[in-house]
């Protein structure tokens, strides 16, 4: 029996092929010795990613675990699939405009970005000024980041206990553009600002290079998201105030679970399947994990806990 | 020829009104800087009418930090347009030259100044490395430089693919684009940049006098250097009330100076233009043609490679995402919208500062407006096609002649 895992790309993140595809492997081979898994990364070319899908169904794979360079583009590959047969799992972002998607698991985007809210809500001086620096408006992620720290923060806008003093969406999700927003939004603020949400850890880096020449780095809250080890850094020197930590060995093994009992034939495993999302053709039953929030007190207990990184890769002596 | 000698132009232009020169340059074809400045002082005029904030000492010195890095890209992207070639991967080339610094000095503990070199140095050897393809073996730069463009990125990837953003820690390497000149050393260094201008301009007209050519009259010299020292004296007095003249600003001029020197005051420079504008003619003159394409492309990546330096400073990191999104793009249109022609042998490195100066002017006052990615799209293409759109016009009228 075959899994095909399709990762989307290597340029902006390392936990492709750093954490998802060795912990998928072994999950797969915990769960069923005999299934052979297939990988391909698209290195962010969604044209490439058909390819590798349709060399993957030649090969004989039962299940595609796809995550998509381009959610729409990847309607296609799910069709596809569908007329050969082959169950199809969206993988950690959603494939949408198909009604041939069998599975979704990811993370609760929604609630990722309700946590930073929520942590800007709590830890932002009431009557301050918050800026919002999001992700890139191209990638559905960042829209639903933004979507979730909005619920939270928009009736505390609206009520004036907090003021939005800026907000802006970043191209690429593009270190240097992130520094220019922030500059800006200084500048337009006077430094007035009292607490800044940023999408992730990459963001706030740039946020922490803008705040430095301005004498405001540790004075305000500042958010991340990923738990990258920059990120951590930045929390244990208290320049940055939390990442939102997304354990990748979750997901890699509700997709293994998933995949396996498909490919096996079977009804994946009781209370796997613990909610549905819309993907704008359909209720895709899906796999949706907590995501967890890292401060400083915490940083022991969760990353370093679970292996995810070590104290050595942070750079920091251990705390 | 219905057009006087560009030479000749500045004497005549007193006798015949101001806007003699601006009707010379364009029935020439040669409108130079013209366009690049009035498209400096439209944005300017509408950004400060859309933010106050746009015009004050703080926001220009952000605008300063905000183009070091594609200013050096421009220039070295102006060198390559004044051969008639391309670059497509000298955006590419800062990012590698930004993670072999992070490398050099994170992980292996290198001191700074030779993790700098190196980063340096292997900008030239790339630049070798595309010079040799291109002179030697023929292949079209397009080609040569986006096959790179592609390989450097692997190779950035192979250099941090496992570990992704890596800060900077070094404080001599974060100072680059921390630093600002203390207020004092900056009018300083103002009223030193101003004296030399004169003399230079002084010396150049004594000598090109004394070799019978035409030269500026005094007049008009002498006007010319009462705009130098107010420009440099205003831009030393709104920084000044900032935080001072930011160290990447003085390294940024510092490169345009050497570069303009180069190009203009030098055999090597001159050979580039004569390049650009005739490849065959210049070889005809005896010009070695494959040493000074070897040269350029070699000083283009070592730029690039430099910028890559500034900008690594500046986010205080790198990553394998450094040299993307809209760099490239950004790089060439500097070059472009500063006047330097896509088709070879017109141009000079001072447009590619105004270039930056244009580009960066929109990119910052977008964000100080908090423009929806939606606008700020759009808004750079239109820059960027309305700088080409001017290239092409005046190059038609070039060639009628």
């Amino acid at each position: 029996m075959t899994i095909a895992l399709l990762l989307p790309e290597t340029a902006t993140s390392p936990r492709y092929e750093s954490q998802d595809k060795p912990h998928f492997m072994e999950d797969v081979k915990q769960l069923d010795p005999n299934v052979n898994v297939i990988y391909s990364n698209a290195q962010g070319n969604a044209s490439s990613q058909q390819q590798q899908a349709e060399a993957a169904i030649s090969n004989g794979a039962k299940v595609l675990v796809l995550d998509p360079v381009d959610a729409k583009a990847a309607a296609v590959i799910a069709n596809k699939a569908k007329q050969s047969g082959v169950a199809m799992i969206s993988y950690d972002r959603l494939i949408t405009g198909t009604p041939n998607v069998d599975y979704y698991v990811s993370f609760d985007n929604e609630r990722v970005g309700r946590l930073q809210g929520q942590y800007i809500a709590d830890h932002t001086k009431k009557g301050g000024t918050v800026v919002m620096i999001n992700g890139a408006q191209t990638d559905n992620n960042a829209l639903l980041f933004a979507k979730g720290a909005h619920e939270v923060l928009d009736p505390l806008f609206q009520n004036g206990t907090l003021k939005k003093g800026y907000e802006s969406y970043t191209p690429d999700w593009d270190a240097a553009n992130g520094l220019r927003e922030m500059e800006q939004a200084l500048t337009t603020l006077n430094n007035k600002v009292d607490g800044v949400l940023a999408a992730n850890d990459n963001l706030a880096g740039s946020v922490i290079q803008a705040l430095r020449p301005q004498g405001l780095v540790g004075k305000v809250p500042i958010t991340g998201q990923d738990a990258t080890d920059q990120g951590l850094k930045n929390i244990a020197l208290g320049y940055q105030s939390m990442t939102v930590y997304k354990p990748i060995k979750d997901e890699t093994q509700a997709a293994a679970k998933l995949a396996v009992a498909l490919a096996q034939g079977q009804q994946p495993p009781a209370g796997l399947v613990n909610g549905q999302i819309d993907n704008g053709s359909k209720q895709v039953p899906s796999v949706l994990l907590t995501p967890i929030v890292v401060t400083k007190e915490n940083i022991a207990d969760t990353v370093i806990k679970d292996g995810f990184t070590t104290w050595a890769k942070i750079g920091v002596p251990p705390q | 020829m219905t057009s006087p000698e560009p030479a000749a132009e500045s004497s005549e232009s007193q006798e015949k009104g101001p806007f003699y020169v601006l009707r010379a340059r364009f029935r020439s074809g040669n409108l130079g800087m013209i366009p690049v400045i009035i498209a400096l002082i439209l944005t300017w005029i509408v950004f400060e009418l859309l933010n106050p904030h746009f015009l004050t000492p703080r926001n220009i010195s952000n605008l300063v930090l905000q183009i070091a890095t594609i200013g050096m890209l421009g220039v070295g992207e102006t060198l390559i347009l004044l051969l008639g070639e391309i670059d497509l991967s000298i955006a590419a080339v800062s990012g590698l030259a930004g993670g072999i610094l992070v490398s050099l000095s994170v992980f292996m503990g290198i001191n700074p100044v030779l993790a700098i070199a190196g980063a340096i140095v292997a900008g030239a050897l790339i630049g070798l490395f595309q010079g040799f393809w291109v002179t030697v073996v023929g292949v079209p730069s397009f080609i040569v430089t986006l096959a790179g463009s592609i390989g450097y990125q692997g190779l950035l990837l192979a250099l941090l693919g496992q570990e992704g953003t890596v800060p900077l820690s070094d404080p001599v390497l974060l100072a680059i684009a921390s630093d600002y000149l203390p207020k004092p050393v900056g009018v300083i260094l103002g009223c030193v940049g101003v004296a030399a201008v004169v003399l230079m301009g002084i010396r150049s007209r004594k000598a090109r006098l004394d070799r019978g050519l035409s030269a500026p009259s005094q007049g008009s010299l002498i006007g010319r250097f009462i705009l130098t020292a107010v420009l440099v004296g205003l831009v030393v007095w709104i920084l000044n009330a900032f935080m001072g003249i930011p160290l990447l600003g003085v390294i940024l001029i510092a490169f345009v100076l050497l570069f303009a020197f180069i190009t203009q005051s030098t055999v090597f420079g001159r050979h580039i233009f004569a390049l650009g504008g005739n490849r065959e003619a210049a070889r005809r003159a005896g010009i070695n043609v494959r040493w000074v394409r070897m040269g350029v492309f070699v000083l283009a990546s070592t730029l690039g490679a430099i910028g890559g330096v500034l900008e690594a400073s500046r986010l205080g990191a790198a990553s394998p995402a450094s040299g993307g999104s809209t760099l490239l793009m950004d790089s060439i249109a500097t070059a472009v919208i500063g006047g330097t022609s896509l088709f070879g042998g017109v141009g000079s490195v001072y447009n590619a500062l105004a270039g930056a100066l244009v580009i960066g002017s929109v990119e910052n006052g977008m964000d100080l407006l908090s423009a929806p990615s939606s606008t700020k799209f759009i808004v750079e293409a239109i820059v960027l096609l309305a700088a080409v759109t001017v290239d092409a016009l005046t190059r038609r009228r070039r060639r009628s002649q």
